[in-house]
């Protein structure tokens, strides 16, 4: 067991954890927070992207201890219900939402889309998003999604 | 009932609140916050958990099982085998020869022998390596042409030919004597995988002795009941199936629901502790069900004019181990042979073959995207054979209203595939489309029709329910069988109580199905979630509305004609001034005893056909779609791109624009990746691309760009405002409409799918022009 501290969703935790240990599994297991999801366990979906000190990454290839002393943000910590991120909303807008299950790994690859690059061209954004896949939308209206997104936080 | 006109009537609007408007998904909320519960975010952490011990071989006799080993292992709890099941071992859908835990032999590679019961996944993993299974291999058969030979080994006893079908109609010798064209080709297509994001899962939670609640993704939790009670050898009314929020299913949960389930209820009802089963990557696309593979021999004849005189169509459905839906879709397949044209000369025969491969089963299309894949390839090639536009050629064959089906089904309205051709050619601007070169790259243009039949298939019965309540603060509670999958189907329920009741759709809370409390709805399948179960949804409401409109108009002092109800309050037409909100009727409801609750059930209009000949009334109506497509091929790479899409849809009545265009966009996606991208490969028995890296589905990368869809509305008289389903023909037109624009870029016609790269370049070497 390794001790480690990292700061999820803006608060601090401690965590006795296994060397192993996936920060996927930490995040589901030990925190409860569902909302990242597992979709194929070995890098090649992007259901479980989280942000590691503000930068996406796939939490079924982070060990929980290589985010020692780091700052990992969720879907939950994105938001709350009454004052929703503007990529949330626009994903809501568009119809960019149909099963979700992707979702929160889209919403956080966008957020940090937009964080690098605030006025995306199309094609950039469907570079950056080619990681997550999506089976419902056919990404449509995600890419709008993501347009309409860029433009509300730049207006 | 004619409900088209019964709700205009009824309502008397001049424009509806709530149905034909895009509204925001109440679902979307909590999946776009993270807080929407999928099967594995029920799980509690140190649940027990189950593993699948199965066979490395494709056909084997099973000589022992031994658990010991496993046993002995500190974290393994329990292993169950055969022997250890209550009820009887047998889960095949429609025939009884798929084994729930395998004893005797297995049939594919991923047959099921025994389940781990563990601590941890750790020790699940390592419990179902150390169960020692003793095999004795037998031959086996890998495809449909060795499986149909003499004295090929059997997968089942009673011979690899599980089912056949077959329509005779009219005089086909006669057709082909009329025709000036007649072309004949062999079509295949492969398995499909769904890569639905959320693999497999279920939790299953033991109560008392006699009562299993079960929390897992599918399409029909009645089925799933029915399943699991059959397992366990119990009554119904002792399991209770709860539908989690379902991430992605496209037909594949349907199937996959009960043995997931069933799997999962098994290993709580005999540790008599809380237990979950959830498959990972590799196993869902390994061992889960699969879209069938098909050969299609189909001959077609045309005469001058370019009317169909008669197709000659031969199908080859392969089941791989088990038959799971093979009758059902083999039967599809049959009955739509001609695709959306009238020919009055067909002989139509199909057989569904077993052989030692992961089985097929229900996927977006239901056969159609086979079937059509061959029959709107035949028709392009009669019109060039008759130097015949192909949009032509079909516009002269086309199902109008009056029309007779290939099962001679008398299409007397909602026949609305003429209307999308003809305006998707023009927006397409079809007669003066352009075929392009730049450098190595050749850009062509593709048309494809489709037509798929709403309801169950084989004429079973088809009928649907749903419940409503009209709680004391004037909110309603909403309750159907139908399953949220991502496609919508339930909201588009509570559209439809929403416009018939007037009550503001953030009041309406659907509820989860449950089988304790939810009434059956039948599967979410066949495109018949929104027709089948919002028509129920519309009669509950209805009902409802009667009561609160009668009760309305005491309060108010006037006839009930007068009575309007909307925004959550009631008043009186034209006099909008005295109002009476919804929380204040509901309670006048309670207090003068006047039921808040109602039941809607609605039962499709009766259906039959003649098993010797195949004719009769099949499906309760048909949505249609039209599809014109631009792609580009690289003539020196061979890989194509699918540029453009137009899409047509005649959906009866559009409950939702925006959730029908999400529809259309994923199917579409679906439809491109199956043409040209995803392909599953197998060596003896094994899949070999059990991820995503390896099984090749669309990425952001892979999208085209879209025309504004084309929505025809022609109702059907027996649903709520006319509307049909409209998830699958948008993949049943895709699919023949890119490999034809494939053909009018570089002359080369694929008749075997994928038309990945590879198999492009390949083919534009052996004789492109």
């Amino acid at each position: 067991m390794m001790e480690i501290e990292i700061t999820i969703n803006g608060r601090k935790r401690r965590f006795d954890v296994e060397p192993n240990k996936l920060l996927l599994n930490l995040v589901r297991d030990d925190l409860h927070l569902t909302g990242t999801k597992y979709g194929c366990g070995i890098g090649e979906c992007g259901a479980c992207t989280v942000h590691l000190d503000g930068e996406a990454v796939l939490s079924c290839m982070v060990l929980a201890v290589d985010a020692d002393g780091r700052t990992v943000d969720t879907i939950e910590g994105v938001a709350d219900v009454n004052n929703l991120d503007p990529v949330q909303e626009a994903y809501i807008e568009e119809g960019a939402i149909q099963c979700g299950f992707c979702t929160p790994g889209f919403v956080m690859t966008t957020k940090a889309l937009l964080a690098e690059n605030p006025d995306p061209s199309e094609a950039e954004i469907r570079e950056y998003l080619k990681g997550n896949y999506c089976r419902c939308t056919g990404y449509v209206n995600i890419v709008r999604a993501v347009q309409s997104a860029a433009r509300k936080l730049g207006s | 009932m004619r409900y088209d006109r019964i709700l205009e009537d009824l309502l008397n609007r001049d424009d509806f609140l709530v149905v034909g408007r895009s509204v925001v998904r109440t679902d979307a909320l909590d999946k776009v916050l993270g807080r929407a519960k999928f099967t594995a975010d029920y799980v509690p952490r140190d649940t027990a958990v189950v593993k699948v011990v199965r066979s490395p071989h494709p056909h084997a006799l099973i000589e022992g099982i031994d658990i010991e080993p496993a046993l002995e292992l500190p974290g393994v709890q329990m292993v169950l085998i055969a022997a250890d099941i209550p009820g009887e071992n047998q889960i095949g859908y429609a025939l009884p020869d798929q084994p729930f835990l395998n004893d005797v032999k297995t049939r594919f590679v991923g047959d099921p022998v025994a389940l781990v019961v563990a601590a941890d996944e750790g020790s699940a993993v390592e419990g179902a390596d150390a169960v020692r299974v003793k095999y004795s291999p037998l031959p086996s058969v890998l495809d449909t042409v060795d499986a149909l030979r003499d004295g090929a080994p059997l997968v089942h006893e009673g011979g690899n030919v599980a089912l056949t079908t077959k329509i005779r109609k009219g005089d086909i010798e006669k057709g082909f004597s009329e025709a000036e064209a007649v072309v004949e080709d062999l079509y295949d297509t492969p398995y499909q995988d769904h890569m639905y994001m959320e693999p497999e899962a279920a939790y299953a939670i033991p109560e008392g002795s006699g009562k299993v609640t079960v929390i897992g993704g599918m399409q029909s939790p009645f089925l799933v009941r029915e399943k699991v009670a059959h397992i366990l050898g119990w009554n119904l009314n002792q399991v209770r199936i709860i539908q989690a929020l379902t991430g992605g299913a496209f037909g594949g949960k349907d199937d996959m629901g009960p043995l997931v389930c069933a799997k999962a209820a098994l290993a709580a009802v005999k540790t008599g502790k809380p237990a979950s089963l959830i498959f990972d990557r590799e196993e869902s696309v390994a061992y889960s069900n699969k879209r069938f593979p098909a050969r299609i021999r189909y001959k077609s004849g045309a005469d001058k004019e370019g009317r169909i005189t008669a197709i000659d169509v031969d199908i080859t459905l392969e089941c791989g181990a088990f038959a799971n839906r093979a009758p059902f879709w083999l039967w599809r397949q049959t009955a739509h042979a001609a695709g959306p044209y009238e020919v009055h000369n067909a002989s139509i025969d199909g057989r569904a073959v077993y052989t030692n491969k992961v089985f097929g089963g229900s996927f977006r299309g239901f056969g159609n995207v086979a079937l059509h894949f061959a029959a709107e390839s035949q028709v392009d090639r009669l019109a060039g054979e008759l130097g015949m536009d192909p949009v032509e050629l079909r516009l002269r064959n086309i199902l109008k209203p009056g029309s007779r089906t290939t099962c001679d089904q008398l299409l007397d309205h909602s026949v609305g595939i003429e209307e999308c051709l003809t305006k998707v050619a023009e927006a397409s601007r079809w007669s003066s489309r352009k075929r392009k070169r730049n450098g190595s790259k050749v850009t062509g243009f593709g048309v494809s029709c489709a037509y798929h039949g709403i309801s169950t298939s084989r004429s079973t019965p088809d009928w649907s329910a749903a419940s409503l309540i009209l709680n004391q603060d004037g909110s309603m509670t909403y309750r159907t069988g139908i399953c949220e999958l991502g496609q919508g189907a339930p909201i588009g329920h509570a559209k439809i109580v929403a416009e018939i009741t007037g009550a503001p759709m953030e009041s309406i809370r659907i509820e989860v199905p449950d089988t304790d409390s939810t009434p059956n709805a039948k599967p979410t399948h066949g495109s018949r979630g929104l027709m089948l179960g919002g028509t129920a949804a519309a009669d509950a409401a209805i009902k409802l509305r009667e009561r609160m409109v009668n009760v309305a108009a005491d309060m108010l002092g006037c006839p009930e004609g007068e009575v309007d109800l909307r925004d959550g309050k009631a008043s009186r037409k034209g006099e909008p001034g005295e109002t009476i909100r919804f929380p204040e009727l509901a309670e006048e409801l309670y207090h003068r005893g006047v039921s808040p609750a109602s039941y809607g059930f609605y039962a499709a209009p009766k259906r039959y056909f003649d098993p010797e000949t195949g004719l009769g009334v099949n499906y309760s109506v048909y949505t249609f779609a039209a599809s014109v497509v631009e792609v580009e091929v690289d003539t020196e790479t061979g890989l194509c791109e699918v540029v453009k899409v137009w899409p047509a849809m005649d959906v009866g009545k559009a409950i939702d624009p925006l959730v029908i265009e999400g529809q259309i966009h994923g199917a579409v996606s679906q439809g491109i990746g199956f043409t040209i991208m995803e392909h599953l490969k197998l060596r003896d028995g094994v899949v070999l691309t059990p991820g995503f890296k390896d099984y090749v589905v669309p990425s952001a990368l892979d999208t085209p760009e879209y025309a504004p869809t084309i929505i025809v509305e022609e109702p059907y008289q027996h649903s709520a405002f006319g509307a049909k389903g409209v998830g699958e023909p948008a993949i049943i037109s895709i699919v023949p409409a890119i490999t034809n624009a494939i053909y009018d870029a570089i002359g080369v016609r694929l008749n075997k799918l994928p038309a990945t790269a590879e198999m492009l370049h390949a083919a534009m070497r052996g004789g492109a022009r």
